[in-house]
């Protein structure tokens, strides 16, 4: 009898797993699928994919322990989609080429300002150490972050959630701004973006023009790279 | 049909991408290096591409899908923040703010100074592109 409830019990949990990672496969190219359609930004899935799939979390109570049983698959990917970026990498050698200068000056720029802006903030807003020290990495592309998360003793997870408001932040501000401080090449806008934003910054970038939007995802993929391997140095410097 | 052969690339090349991963990481915990090892993988693979060991296409489907798809990847790490529901009470507006006021400092900074660095360097090519080619 007890066996029966048991087995019963375990079942809707794997069920509920295979559901959550339904819901989010599907919200997330649902949301897709609107923002082509009106390209807005209160519409775009970086804004609107998780927080749909936060609130099915909340309003259905699923543990967490079973929503992750199945969707860490998900995150799993993180890792091949760091090694992808070899081929952008490789088919724009033509623009790394062409402005080098301009390139290791926005990367070296960006990444040094993300992580001092952020040391700084938290002294100026005291937050507590794990989310102070998960700040640090917020302005590179996700699966950087959250390799280099821990290095610096963040929680990999926090990361992920300020990544993500970095880039809505930076698709939503970057036209006022160079509005305001008179950015005069589009190029700068584009590695600023990358720099920043990461990939939503990139996704903006590409709105802007071609060339914009490449330079913008080699910054972004550069200064995760960077990030990632000059992270123990930073720490120590940093801590 | 031609559906079904493009899925079984994007399929095919991400076992490619899973398996040089793999690789990596038994090399790197083997050699004990605090570099993950799916930077080593990028490395490897940029130069496998640039030496032509390896011909673009067979990894450029998988590289696509996988890039293009990378938010569906972290929305999982975004909902653990359920976890950390208090924190998030207590400290949402500072951490709101410190994020808006961060990138907003990056995005001025980085835009700023590369306006002038690139003014610069198309400069410096304008330049060149005159002595060497100047006299045709």
């Amino acid at each position: 009898m007890s066996g029966d409830c048991w087995s019963q019990a375990a079942m809707s949990d794997s069920l509920l797993a295979l559901f959550s990672l339904a819901a989010t496969v599907a919200f997330y190219y649902l949301t897709k699928l609107a923002y082509q359609r009106k390209r807005v930004v209160w519409r775009a899935p970086i804004l609107v994919a998780p927080l749909a799939v936060i609130a099915l979390v909340m309003g259905l109570r699923i543990p967490l322990d079973d929503y992750f049983h199945y969707t860490h698959l998900l995150v799993m990917m993180l890792g091949p989609a760091t090694i992808a970026f070899a081929v952008p990498i490789y088919q724009q050698r033509g623009i790394i080429r062409r402005y080098p200068v301009t390139l290791v000056i926005g990367v070296l720029t960006g990444l040094l300002l993300g992580l001092l802006s952020s040391w700084l903030l938290v002294r100026l807003f005291p937050l507590p150490v794990e989310l102070a020290n998960s700040m640090l990495v917020r302005s590179v592309s996700t699966p950087f972050a959250m390799e280099a998360a821990s290095t610096f003793g963040g929680v990999p997870d926090i990361t992920a959630m300020l990544v993500l408001i970095t880039g809505i932040t930076g698709m939503v501000l970057c036209e006022p701004v160079f509005r305001v401080v008179r950015i005069r090449t589009s190029l700068a806008k584009g590695v600023a973006l990358g720099a920043s934003a990461h990939g939503a910054g990139t996704a903006k970038a590409r709105e802007l023009g071609n060339e914009e939007g490449v330079i913008a995802s080699l910054t972004m993929i550069f200064t995760g790279i960077a990030m990632v391997m000059g992270a123990p140095l930073f720490a120590h410097v940093l801590g | 049909m031609a559906k079904t052969t493009s899925f079984c690339k994007v399929i095919l090349q991400l076992a490619l991408f899973c398996g040089l991963l793999w690789l990596c990481n038994l090399w790197v915990n083997h050699a004990g290096w605090s570099i993950p090892g799916s930077v080593i993988g990028l490395g490897i693979l940029v130069f496998l591409l640039a030496t032509r060991v390896l011909p673009v296409r067979a990894v450029q489907a998988g590289s696509t899908w996988l890039l293009g798809e990378l938010l569906l990847f972290f929305i999982p790490p975004v909902v653990s923040i359920l976890k950390y529901q208090m924190l998030i009470r207590e400290d949402g507006l500072m951490i709101l703010a410190s994020v808006v006021l961060g990138t907003m400092m990056v995005l001025t900074g980085t835009a700023w100074v590369v306006d002038r660095v690139f003014t610069l360097e198309q400069r410096l090519n304008e330049r060149r592109l005159l002595e060497s080619g100047g006299h045709v």
